[in-house]
């Protein structure tokens, strides 16, 4: 059984049809990446798992249980096991990077204070930000803020972790010690659903691309597959847009 | 002629000056706190309230902030006398004080809550906060840190403002200095002092006020860049 489960999803967005008949299955430790024109859903997929739009129809299962959208306690069930980092980091700006790392696991989870500290100390390190503690999210850069977003998400212990374009509103210079950081975790063995427009880093750290337009998959391989030798015009005009920059 | 300064005509009355200050102080508290709790209602109505409530509060701030309030508090006390309705000149001051402000606080606290970004409460309930949970560390926490520097300059506003009282012969600090000014005619030397005191007043509130923002909200400005 994969570890998380797609199964004919479908949502939509003010009377808008966003997700078709969505199929995906993604193993334990697999890195999936989801590629696309912008509108094409990828982002609205992630936003839809962790329960931001609301799906249809369709069922997802992650680690054997199957989530229920319906509700907003229901939800929480969806939410104990995974977490999302957005694009615009969305910190909490009136916390520290301590407040924002540690205030779910507490405040949320009600996990033991110790703990939960010593924890975050160790995911602060991890993303390199292990002296910084104590600054406020407007005192760091756009790349540290990321980090952070990355390490408050990973405080909860997720056992699915979804990143939204997360390098895309960062300067050039930034993307990379964002990067880095994902690259440790796929390595690390995190299970990852990836939207990003970083074509190169796409290739190098998944296990398999998804391709989607017009909020259906179009089609799925590996990132050779995807990129070198691509079955469908539609990803095959894709790729050969992006590549060309 | 030359004028000769008597300051000691001034200094003799400071005891009662003070007293004053302490009035307008006073004043200005209770005009603060009426209109920032009558304009947290009124800020939450304009933003999250039905099209009708909507239109009444926009009626109510629109009225209040392009009249004077001079001409309010002329109401307030001579013509709901008409209706029967008495107030001494101290409390149609303070009450004209409290409708005025909350016209203005109601906009301020309005700003307010339009500035709580849609992308942290996404994050907060994506990290699976409950409403209340989320009213409470982020709402609460980011409304207040964006209001505090216009509510604080308001405050100091309203200790400067609560000397419309003296047109009503209400014995704040600018009722008690007509007082003295009218019977000694040291006009000029009590003015003076009692620009010195309001200084002293304004600057220790800015400097108080500018210390707990920056300490509890982070922000910076004022006194204290």
């Amino acid at each position: 059984m994969p570890h998380l489960a797609i199964d004919g999803l479908n949502a939509s967005y003010k009377n808008l049809k966003v997700l078709h008949d969505i199929c995906l299955d993604v193993e334990r430790s697999e890195v999936v990446s989801l590629i696309g024109p912008s509108g094409s859903g990828k982002s609205t997929l992630l936003r839809t798992l962790v329960g931001v739009n609301k799906p249809t129809s369709g069922k997802v299962t992650l680690a054997q249980r199957t989530l229920d959208y319906s509700s907003a306690s229901s939800l929480k069930q969806a939410r104990d096991s995974m977490a999302i980092v957005f694009q615009q980091y969305n910190l909490f700006q009136n916390m520290t990077v301590i407040g924002n790392v540690t205030i779910a696991p507490l405040k949320i989870k009600k996990w033991q204070r110790a703990e939960v500290e010593e924890h975050a100390h160790s995911l602060l390190q991890k993303v390199g930000l292990g002296h910084k503690l104590k600054a406020y999210p407007d005192e760091l850069s756009g790349g540290q803020q990321q980090r952070v977003a990355i390490a408050r998400a990973l405080a909860l212990k997720p056992q699915l972790l979804l990143l939204d374009e997360i390098t895309s509103a960062l300067d050039p210079e930034l993307v990379g010690e964002v990067l880095d950081i994902i690259r440790g975790l796929a390595r690390d063995g995190m299970t990852m659903l990836i939207v990003s427009h970083e074509m190169g880093f796409v290739r190098e750290v998944s296990s398999r691309v998804v391709m989607m337009d017009q909020g259906r998959i179009v089609e799925i391989g590996t990132p050779q597959q995807i990129f070198d030798a691509p079955k469908e015009t539609r990803t095959r005009d894709f790729t050969a847009r992006v590549l060309s920059h | 002629m030359a004028y000769t300064f008597q300051f000691g005509q001034a200094f003799i009355h400071l005891p009662y000056l003070l007293g004053g200050a302490l009035l307008s102080l006073e004043i200005a508290f209770i005009a603060f706190w009426g209109g920032t709790v009558l304009g947290l209602f009124g800020a939450y109505t304009l933003v999250y309230g039905s099209r009708l409530l909507r239109s009444i509060v926009q009626g109510y701030v629109t009225f209040f902030t392009n009249t004077p309030a001079v001409v309010q508090i002329f109401f307030l006390f001579y013509a709901l006398p008409e209706a029967g309705i008495m107030l001494s000149s101290f409390t149609a001051v303070t009450l004209g004080l409290v409708l005025n402000s909350a016209a203005y606080l109601a906009d301020i606290q309005r700003a307010g809550f339009l500035s709580v970004r849609q992308t942290e409460l996404d994050a907060a309930e994506t990290l699976g906060m409950s409403r209340l949970q989320m009213l409470r560390y982020v709402i609460v926490p980011h409304i207040a840190r964006t209001i505090y520097p216009p509510l604080s300059s308001f405050f100091i506003w309203l200790v400067l403002g609560s000397s419309i009282g003296a047109l009503y012969g209400v014995e704040e600090l600018t009722g008690r200095a007509l007082n003295i000014a009218t019977s000694n005619l040291r006009t000029i030397e009590i003015f003076l002092v009692v620009g010195g005191i309001y200084i002293v007043m304004t600057l220790a509130a800015s400097l108080s006020l500018g210390l707990v923002g920056r300490h509890v909200f982070r922000v910076r400005g004022g006194l204290l860049r």
